[in-house]
């Protein structure tokens, strides 16, 4: 199944280096998708631990802390770097 | 807002309001028997273009009026915030902001001038604010409150913006709004992009329940001024909405631009129940 990656809030060069789409197995979870997010990305750019996850517009938590859901096909996992800026 | 309501002259009512309309904070309002004060001619005349079909009612600009708003800071997106907040009627606009304007707050400061170069911001940019409305007291603080001081403003607000640099400042005023039971957005930016959230205390996630801790941040974050005003402009718009009980409030969402890649997400926000701002509401 083709699940939609959106990465904001900060670090557009993070954002650059994942996939807007990966391919996962049926019944995959949010688990299974940051898994292979994370190994897109290298040591000194991972996603802050604090980084708000959504599955298509649902909130689930943080990096740190999410309900590990399973995925369907065409879901979007939102992943949202804290933002403090004023 | 008493101030408001005690010189006016007072006379329409709430009775009339429809209860899906209502802001978060009527039936407080209700409770305590609280009439509207009445707007002038030279007040209608000013509001005009707001007050009809697909914009606020007699009533909801009558609610602007009535409302007392606090915005801190009033920077890159505290400015355009308090400046639309005055210009569109809220009664009383609490801005608080410390230090001195330097050069680089000019890229998106709006309420800044090079004459205010060097000089403490607060009063100046609440005299530029005055300058906008006649008919809206500002009170400008020269000093971000601490935890006393936000609750205090929080009891005799009907709602905070946070605008602050630091996440230690957000989650104070979001704690103030929740122990008040005052709607709290909360404006934040990086670089391209803006976020918003909206808090309706003890009905939908606070910002605590995003981050129990501080996440770390740093300071002197890049940012885009036209960013900055957007966000502002967005965050007054939803207190404006909320405050005159128009349309549906961003309530429980939060809203990312992402101005870099020009995409808008919305994410509902899930409230944690082990939150220790707001899971004993």
């Amino acid at each position: 199944m083709k699940i939609q990656i959106s990465y904001t809030g900060r670090s557009y060069q993070t954002a650059s280096l994942l996939p807007a789409e990966i391919t996962l197995a049926d019944g995959a979870t949010v688990d299974d998708a940051l898994r292979l997010l994370t190994e897109a990305l290298s040591d000194d750019r991972q996603l802050p631990a604090s980084c708000l996850v959504a599955v298509s517009g649902e909130h689930i938590g943080t990096l740190t802390g999410y309900i590990n859901r399973p995925l369907q096909d065409r879901d979007e996992l939102i992943l949202i770097a804290p933002v403090a800026g004023g | 807002m008493q101030q408001q309501r005690e010189a006016s002259t007072v006379t329409s009512t709430l009775t009339n309001a429809a209860s899906d309309l209502r802001p978060v904070n009527a039936s407080h309002q209700e409770s305590q028997g609280i009439s509207l004060p009445e707007l002038t001619a030279a007040e209608l005349e000013r509001y005009d273009r707001q007050i009809g079909p697909g914009v606020l009612s007699v009533e909801g600009q009558q609610r602007l009026k009535a409302s007392t708003a606090l915005i801190t800071r009033v920077g890159g997106m505290g400015g355009p915030a308090a400046l639309m907040l005055t210009m569109s009627g809220v009664g009383r606009v609490i801005i608080a902001h410390g230090g001195e304007l330097i050069s680089p707050d000019l890229n998106r400061q709006v309420l800044g001038s090079e004459r205010v170069l060097g000089k403490p911001r607060a009063a100046d940019f609440g005299a530029y604010l005055r300058t906008k409305n006649q008919f809206v007291e500002v009170e400008a603080i020269g000093h971000e409150p601490d935890d006393a001081e936000a609750a205090e403003l929080a009891a005799r607000c009907d709602i905070i913006l946070a605008c602050p640099p630091t996440f230690e400042e957000r989650l104070r005023l979001n704690r103030a709004a929740v122990y008040a039971g005052i709607p709290f957005i909360d404006a934040a930016q990086w670089g391209m992009t803006g976020t918003l959230i909206v808090v309706k205390p003890g009905e939908t996630a606070c910002l605590e329940c995003l981050y129990p801790e501080p996440p770390p941040f740093e300071e002197l974050f890049p940012v885009v001024g036209a960013i900055s005003s957007a966000t502002g402009s967005l965050a007054a718009l939803e207190a404006i909405k909320i405050l005159s009980g128009t349309g549906d409030p961003l309530w429980g969402k939060m809203l990312t631009y992402d101005g870099y890649r020009g995409n808008f997400t919305t994410v509902q926000l899930q409230r944690r129940d082990s939150c220790a701002c707001c899971s004993s509401l």
